[in-house]
């Protein structure tokens, strides 16, 4: 019952929970789980399957949300926002006239699902496209890559 | 003035199912129309993702167009049609009484009238207003579900103290053939309904969750509230009630 934080009962809506054959197995005292493997070879995570989270824009627990068009990869640069995270794609952008690179960056909100814990700014990310989520989402996160520990910090010039 | 084409939905309010046309329609209908040019649904008029404010440089386009919201309320059916995008009708229900409840561990549905509302959980001015929206909490009547129970199963529903009532009687006793009595008795072993259910059936009222949408289908269909679901708005109700 520690996701039923909203004002309004959150439920699987493919998962019916009062079948009767339901109440006479009461004992497992788990809920039937939908899940769903997004495609393109990415492993939908094991916390997808066991947990009890609800998360209607979620690729692997929600029937509504397939990912299609672009894979992108990023670093994270904040979590600050429920359930979503900011990356940061960064890419060298070419002048001809002096034969020379210069750095560029843009920023892209993405959904982040329950299923991923502990992510923090400085993981690498790999976010695929799918439909409009929010005003200014339209990827989700498919995998995570934690940070390897070392000197250099996040908006340091890294290129993929 | 804008809207040749934006008129158009507002003649359609004139055929109005069920309800008659008196003179305060007539009204309604004009400023119907003045506002549904108000409403529209583009996003050229919000910031952008920078925070950037977007120049107006095109007018509001037709398919970008809002309508008034239907706020349906339980009452005698009032229902008018409008005229949509592509030339379909939507269905606005402005008085809604009856809905098609489904009881699901049953597996049957039911036409039930709607008493009140609940519970809303976005809105709490919803629930005052006795508002119909999708995903509300509403008592609905439980007779017709409590008729198919007793004809189905042979076992009371909801009774405390024997006061038989002559229709009730109806259902648990009526006359069967030998064939069904077997059918009703094997269906009857090792059967019980769940308690919270069992209590509300004394009432009368049972708690149910509208799923359709009344202002776009006309209907004001859903299912009964059962388990867990039960549980989590049962509390939401009372602790409202304090």
């Amino acid at each position: 019952m520690a996701e039923q934080t909203e004002r309004a009962y959150q439920y699987q809506p493919g998962v019916f929970q009062n079948t009767k054959l339901a109440a006479k197995k009461k004992s497992s005292g788990a809920l039937k789980r939908w899940y769903c493997d997004v495609g393109l070879g990415f492993k939908t995570p094991k916390e997808a399957i066991e947990g009890t989270y609800i998360d209607k824009k979620c690729p692997f627990t929600s029937g509504t949300i397939s990912i299609r068009g672009r894979i992108l990869t990023g670093v994270v640069v904040s979590t600050k926002m429920k359930r979503t995270i900011v990356i940061r794609r960064e890419y060298l952008h070419y002048i001809p006239k002096y034969n020379r690179y210069e750095k560029r960056h843009k920023n892209l909100s993405a959904h982040l699902s329950p299923a991923f814990i502990g992510v923090e700014a400085g993981d690498q990310v790999t976010v695929g496209q799918c439909r409009p989520i929010s005003k200014t989402v339209r990827f989700n996160v498919l995998k995570v890559q934690k940070k390897i520990v070392k000197g250099a910090g996040a908006k340091q010039f890294t290129k993929f | 003035m804008t809207g040749a084409s934006l008129n158009a939905t507002s003649h359609h309010h004139q055929q109005k199912h069920g309800s008659t046309s008196t003179n305060v329609a007539g009204m309604k209908n004009r400023m119907k129309q003045s506002n549904a040019v108000g409403i529209s649904r583009d996003s050229r008029h919000k910031r952008n993702a920078t925070g950037a404010k977007r120049a107006h440089y095109r007018k509001k386009r037709k398919f970008e167009l809002g309508r008034q919201s239907a706020n349906t309320k339980i009452g005698a059916k009032r229902i008018h049609s409008v005229r949509v995008r592509g030339g379909n009708t939507k269905f606005r229900a402005l008085r809604l009484d009856a809905g098609n409840f489904a009881w699901g561990s049953e597996h049957t549905t039911r036409k039930c009238r709607v008493i009140s509302v609940k519970y809303n959980s976005t809105n709490n001015e919803l629930v005052r207003t006795n508002t119909l929206v999708k995903g509300c909490i509403v008592e609905i009547d439980a007779t017709p579900f409590r008729q198919w129970f007793e004809s189905h199963y042979a076992l009371p529903l909801g009774r405390r103290g024997k006061k038989p009532h002559d229709g009730h009687e109806e259902g648990l006793n009526k006359p069967r053939s030998n064939h069904v009595t077997r059918k009703v008795n094997e269906r009857k072993e090792g059967f019980k309904v769940d308690q919270a259910l069992d209590d509300q059936f004394v009432t009368g009222r049972v708690l149910a969750r509208v799923s359709s949408r009344p202002g776009q289908s006309g209907r004001c269909d859903g299912y009964i509230l059962e388990g867990k679901e039960l549980e989590f708005y049962s509390r939401k109700i009372r602790s409202k009630g304090k």
